[in-house]
């Protein structure tokens, strides 16, 4: 079978090379396919191969069938007849198998034949373009056609000689000498076996489309031509076999950038180019529709969880330690703003001229003020790059791998926290917090007030010119007379004695010792009676005269101001030579001091109750006395002048101690009762506290206040507090705590701002005076009210 | 919420007022712990067989008041639900509506009043009901007797004191027919009061004070008197005029020549008879405010001084026994007897109550804020012995209830409560701390009158619960 296969590949292989018979062979070639299939006895692998070869050939023959059948048209139907004779006579010699053929097949065959017949009785001659027609002879003439010069017209390259054997094995042959016919009917020789030299020779010298095989029209070795190893190439390649073929044509840009002067296409715009699609108006409807009904969200905000699905977050932190703040930080310093001169087009006073440029150029790159040089461009743009870059990073580096920055320890504390801490007004209860009572029913302000030594009665005296006395906690007014119809009563106070009920008070230039009786137990009215009517006649029996023996008219006059005011129970009246605004009473009770600032000598006074006697300790005053105090416990007598506080000693006489507070107007002063400090008022709105011990400045100012300060007041009965009255009305409460311990200094704690008081012609509160016993104290209003704070 | 609303909680309901005891034995109850005080309330009256008077009752759970729900209660004091609960109801006290006012033409700085359940009445056992008599002290120094209808019965004339003060600081009935005033005068007179002439008549004066008189007090069946003063001692006197010594004679207002020529120009044409005191207390250091005989025992006094210090005094021997020192000064006192509590109210605006027994270790049981001034009046509800009546100078009268009480976060104040209700001023619906104009100086609570409270307003206040 296979060297069969071989012989046929062989034959098909021709076909297209021949023209004409080979169309016969072609025929020959599919039948002989049909036969064998009919009477096929095995099938082995080689039939595919055969198989392909075959179509392949089978597609050329095709076209081939075409040309044949125009032809066959062409010839004339009356010589018809006798090829079909010759043939029949050929075919009785032919092969019994050709019967099974079909009858189309068969008259094609036949066709074929008679061609071939007719060919082969023209002597050698290929060519199929002829008609054959009878000559004068009888003879068939081959008359050609003009050839058509058209592709595959030209076969003149064709092989001479062609085995016509037909569909026969040719090992039918092998009998014989020769292997089978041409197409003139001449046998056709086996050719010649070379020896087996010249095929070792041929096997090593392998011509170009050698293949080893024998062809068996031939007997030669087949080789390849080069045109068919290009198509085997090509195949291989899977490349399109046929000639000329090129999978890269060169691009034609129809449509390109370029503006063409005659467009590719006159065609007008088309409509449809300015109509509305009505297509996408149809989906845009759609889309609206679905959006109307819902079907669609407009916006759909933008899902949380989605984001969360789709992301995922590695924390990279999260075996992070946490470390303490980092102390290594160090700030970078901070730099100087860049100047003029370093813009890129400094005003031309900032560019160096020429001789400092050389100087720059010439120094050395370190003992460089500057380490640029300005220079001036005309615009950014122009200005070139920074030649010094690299070189300054590399630096900049270098510096701060060499010499990192120190940190310099700094001593941070706040200053407020290392003064000690003020204990919380809460813990230092009880202090004055609310008004309690008010004592209305005066005229005009109220200039002072005092509280009697039981603590049960308030006295007040103001510009109405009465003196009233109130039931401290009720507010009910107990006792009242007018001391004077022009002046006010400038200063009202007990004396301090539990056995007895005086009171003194100052209008004008006189001073009133009051014994109120009504409210008074006849004891008490009496021991009071006693304690005033023991002076008289005293002044009297020693009367004081100068040298020259002219009675000097005494600084104090003492007398009884009248039945009228003595039915009242005020029963001793002193007159002194100028307005009395202070009174004081030393603690036993037998002294009292006044001031009356305009008084020049006169301006302070001690007045003995029990001898009603009246002195001038100071014949010359520096400074306008402002208030005097006696000390508490010693025989100190304080002054207070508009700018200092003097101490005597009444003993000694002499002068013990000035203290300088620094104030320009000293209003009031008190004494703490301990004795060793003394606060001080001033108009101008500060409150000073004096250690006596410590300096003659003042150990702490207070300014709280917005207006001057009228009076000041330590608590004394034993309470740690003090109080100021000021002329915004408001009175503020301090705790002063003085400790016994010298090294130790007072605690001065401000602790509450009463308010209540009204402020009428720029005065607020005139006055303070604390209970003796209790964390009370007493206020006196230039509103006309007096207010009892608890 | 389901379960707690479904939830009970045992009950086992009592009264200690005699007059609401439910007649049939209730036992245990179940109710729900969802119950406030209003429907417990109706509960009780249900229980009562109470259907057209109800009364308002306020519960009490372990001996304090349900203000929200049973169920709120158990849970702020820890109470298991499980746990029978002793649950006891009294008559709610219903807020006193202002119903009359006494005018004066000073302020009035004392009132008392004589009624069958008083102590006057008690001791005299002679007031008839609706015969109940309010006596008034004036800073004009007149004392007055009224009737309930406000008509001036009676008005004393003023003392011939050489020309003195005469405004009264104090008043008490001391039988139906004897009153007992001091003032600023210092003087404590013994008037004699006759309901049929209505007349006020001097009958005694005691002397023994140098400085004015803040308050009295009266024990009927012993006719003693103590008078506390300004000038620091508390005297003993009795009302009868013959078992008190001779007054000191440096106290009488003829003593000096000065008043004894007042004394002769204003001369009345009756003398009245001067006496002494039996004893002087002396002890306190200032001024003292206030003074009580201790309820069920007359030979044991209480008195508060502004020296911060409450004393306890044994009368027979003139000693103080115990002293109590607080913080502040102590301006009124009064006596919860079934208690053994003393009640005095300070200067620092609050009410202290005070254990006075020796064994006592905590000086303030309880202490009453609220006011917002001075509280310089006290008297205890003569119907139960939880409730207080103070008067303060802040223009108010405040009622008081001790059960009403949350521990304190001050230490030493023992438990803090808040008022009940509060009595303002008629006509002056708000308070300000200075009370000016409002003030109130003297409280009284009387079982049949009312609440009576006495003022700067120079009027006398009668409120009373309706209802009640």
């Amino acid at each position: 079978m296979a060297p069969n296969a071989r012989k046929r590949k062989a034959a098909t292989r021709d076909a297209p090379a021949e023209s004409g018979s080979e169309e016969e062979l072609a025929n020959g070639l599919f039948d002989g396919i049909l036969s064998h299939s009919e009477d096929e006895s095995g099938v082995s692998p080689d039939e595919d191969a055969e198989s392909e070869a075959s179509s392949v050939i089978g597609g050329l023959s095709d076209e081939d069938d075409e040309e044949e059948d125009e032809e066959e048209a062409e010839e004339e139907g009356g010589n018809e007849a006798d090829i079909r004779e010759q043939l029949r006579n050929l075919k009785t010699t032919d092969h019994p198998s050709k019967r099974i053929v079909s009858d189309a097949i068969l008259t094609n065959a036949h066709d074929s034949v008679t061609n071939g017949e007719l060919d082969g009785q023209e002597d050698e001659d290929p060519k199929p373009n002829y008609t054959v027609a009878i000559d004068a002879n009888g003879n068939p003439r081959y008359l050609y056609n003009e050839i058509d010069p058209v592709y595959d017209s030209d076969d003149s390259d064709a092989p001479a000689t062609t085995n016509t054997i037909g569909n026969i094995p040719l090992s039918y042959y092998d009998k014989y000498p020769h292997i089978g016919y041409d197409i003139n009917g001449r046998k056709i020789m086996r050719p010649a076996k070379g020896e087996a030299l010249d095929a070792l020779l041929d096997s090593i010298d392998i011509p170009k489309g050698w293949t080893g095989l024998t062809d068996p029209a031939t007997g030669k070795p087949l080789n390849l031509s080069e045109e068919e190893l290009d198509v085997l190439k090509k195949l291989t390649r899977n490349e399109i076999v046929e000639e000329g073929y090129d999978p890269y044509p060169e691009m034609v840009y129809y449509f390109s950038g370029k503006q063409e002067i005659m467009p590719l296409s006159a065609a007008p715009e088309p409509k449809r180019r300015f109509v509305p699609s009505k297509h996408e108006a149809k989906r845009v409807m759609k889309i609206v529709k679905a959006i109307r009904e819902g079907r669609i969200q407009p916006y759909k905000p933008p899902g949380e969880e989605d984001d969360e699905e789709e992301r995922i977050y590695y924390d990279v932190w999260a075996d992070e330690k946490p470390r303490p703040e980092n102390s290594m930080h160090l700030p970078a310093p901070k730099l100087p703003p860049p100047g003029y001169d370093a813009s890129y087009h400094p005003p031309p006073e900032y560019l160096p001229d020429k001789a400092e440029k050389e100087a720059w150029l010439a120094a050395d790159e370190e003992d460089r003020e500057k380490d640029y040089l300005p220079a001036n461009y005309d615009a950014l743009r122009k200005v070139p790059g920074y030649e010094r870059f690299v070189k300054e990073r590399f630096e900049r580096s270098l510096d701060l791998y060499l010499a990192p920055r120190v940190r310099r320890n700094k001593l941070n504390i706040d200053p407020e926290s290392l003064l000690p801490k003020l204990p919380n007004p809460d813990d230092l209860k009880p202090f004055p917090t609310t008004c309690a009572a008010i004592f209305r029913g005066q005229q005009g302000r109220v200039r002072s007030v005092s509280i009697d030594p039981h603590g049960v009665f308030l006295a007040s005296g103001g510009d109405d010119g009465f003196v009233r006395i109130w039931e401290l906690l009720t507010g009910r007014e107990v006792w009242q007379a007018r001391l004077s119809d022009e002046d006010a009563v400038d200063t009202v106070k007990w004396r301090p004695d539990t056995e007895c009920s005086i009171l003194a008070a100052a209008a004008g230039e006189t001073i009133y010792l009051v014994v109120p009786f009504t409210i008074l137990s006849p004891d008490m009215e009496q021991h009071s009676r006693d304690v005033l009517d023991a002076g008289w006649g005293y002044a009297a029996s020693k009367p004081s005269s100068t040298t020259n023996g002219a009675i000097k008219e005494p600084p104090g006059k003492w007398s009884r101001p009248g039945s009228s005011l003595e039915h009242k129970g005020v029963l001793v009246q002193v007159t002194v030579r100028s307005m009395v605004k202070v009174i004081n009473w030393h603690r036993k009770g037998d002294y009292f001091a006044t001031v009356s600032p305009r008084g020049q000598s006169t301006a302070v006074a001690i007045h003995t109750l029990s001898k009603h006697l009246t002195q001038l300790p100071f014949r010359r005053l520096k400074g306008i006395a402002q208030t005097a105090q006696f000390h508490p416990s010693k025989a100190i007598f304080f002054v207070a002048t508009r700018n200092t506080i003097r101490s005597y000693d009444l003993a000694k006489q002499e002068l013990v101690k000035i203290l300088q507070p620094g104030a320009k107007w000293i209003s009031s002063i008190d004494v703490h009762p301990g004795g060793d400090n003394i606060i001080v008022g001033t108009y101008d709105k500060r409150l000073l506290w004096h250690d006596l011990d410590l300096s003659t400045k003042p150990y702490k100012t207070l300014r709280f206040h917005q207006e001057a300060i009228r009076a000041v007041r330590f608590h004394q009965g034993g309470l740690p507090l003090f109080a100021d009255a000021s002329d915004d009305g408001s009175l503020q409460i301090f705790h002063g705590k003085v400790v016994g311990d010298l090294m130790e200094n007072a605690t001065i704690v401000p602790l509450k701002v009463l308010r209540g008081h009204k402020v009428k012609s720029r005065l607020g509160a005139m006055d303070v005076e604390w209970h003796p016993r209790e964390p009370w104290c007493v206020s006196a209003g230039a509103d006309g009210t007096c207010r009892l704070w608890n | 919420m389901e379960l707690a609303a479904e939830q009970k909680v045992p009950i086992r309901l009592s009264t200690r007022d005699p007059s609401i005891q439910i007649a049939e034995e209730t036992g245990v109850l179940l109710v729900q712990t969802s119950l406030n005080r209003l429907k417990l309330s109706a509960l009780v009256n249900d229980l009562l067989h109470k259907d057209e008077r109800r009364i308002p009752f306020d519960i009490l759970i372990n001996g304090k008041f349900l203000r929200a729900t049973i169920d709120e209660f158990l849970t702020q004091n820890g109470i298991s639900p499980e746990t029978t609960l002793d649950v006891e109801y009294t008559r709610a006290l219903v807020p006193p509506l202002n119903v009359r006012s006494f005018e004066h033409d000073d302020w009035v700085s004392a009132v008392d009043v004589l009624s069958q359940s008083s102590a006057a009445g008690v001791w005299s056992g002679a007031v008839q009901s609706g015969q109940e008599r309010i006596l008034s002290a004036s800073y004009d120094g007149l004392l007055r007797v009224w009737d309930m209808s406000e008509n001036v019965l009676a008005t004393s004339q003023p003392p011939n004191n050489g020309g003195r003060i005469t405004s009264l600081k104090t008043a008490k009935w001391i039988w139906d027919k004897k009153i007992v005033a001091a003032g600023l005068d210092s003087t404590v007179r013994v008037f004699k009061y006759d309901d049929d002439t209505r007349t006020i008549t001097q009958a005694l004066e005691l002397y023994n004070h140098r400085w004015g008189v803040e308050d009295i007090a009266v024990h009927g069946p012993s006719n003693r008197i103590l008078s506390a003063s300004s000038d620091t001692t508390i005297s003993l006197f009795s009302a009868n005029a013959k078992d008190n010594p001779a007054a000191p004679s440096n106290l009488l207002p003829n003593s000096t020549a000065a008043s004894n020529k007042r004394l002769k120009t204003s001369r009345s044409e009756r003398t009245v008879p001067a006496r002494g005191a039996l004893t002087t207390l002396t002890g306190h250091s200032s001024p003292v405010s206030s003074v009580i005989f201790k309820p069920d025992d007359a030979t044991v006094a209480y008195s508060t001084s502004h020296d911060h210090t409450l004393r306890t005094w044994d009368l027979p021997t003139s000693t103080c026994v115990d002293t109590r020192t607080t913080g502040h000064s102590l301006l009124s006192l009064a006596a919860m007897p079934k208690l053994n509590l003393l009640a005095t109210g300070t200067s620092a605006r609050h009410i202290t109550l005070i254990d006075p027994r020796a064994s006592a270790t905590q000086i303030a049981v309880m202490t009453l804020r609220g006011h917002k001034n001075a509280v310089v009046s006290l008297d205890v509800d003569p119907s139960t012995e939880y409730n207080l009546l103070s008067g303060s100078h802040d223009g108010t009268a405040q009622i008081w209830d001790v059960r009403n009480v949350r521990p304190s976060t001050v230490v030493g104040e023992g438990q803090a409560g808040e008022s009940v209700y509060t009595i303002f001023r008629q006509g002056a619906p708000h308070s300000h701390g200075h009370g000016e104009g409002l003030k109130v100086f003297s409280v009284r609570w009387d079982s049949e009158v009312g609440i009576l409270s006495a003022g700067e307003d120079k009027r006398v206040q009668i409120n009373r619960a309706i209802g009640a």
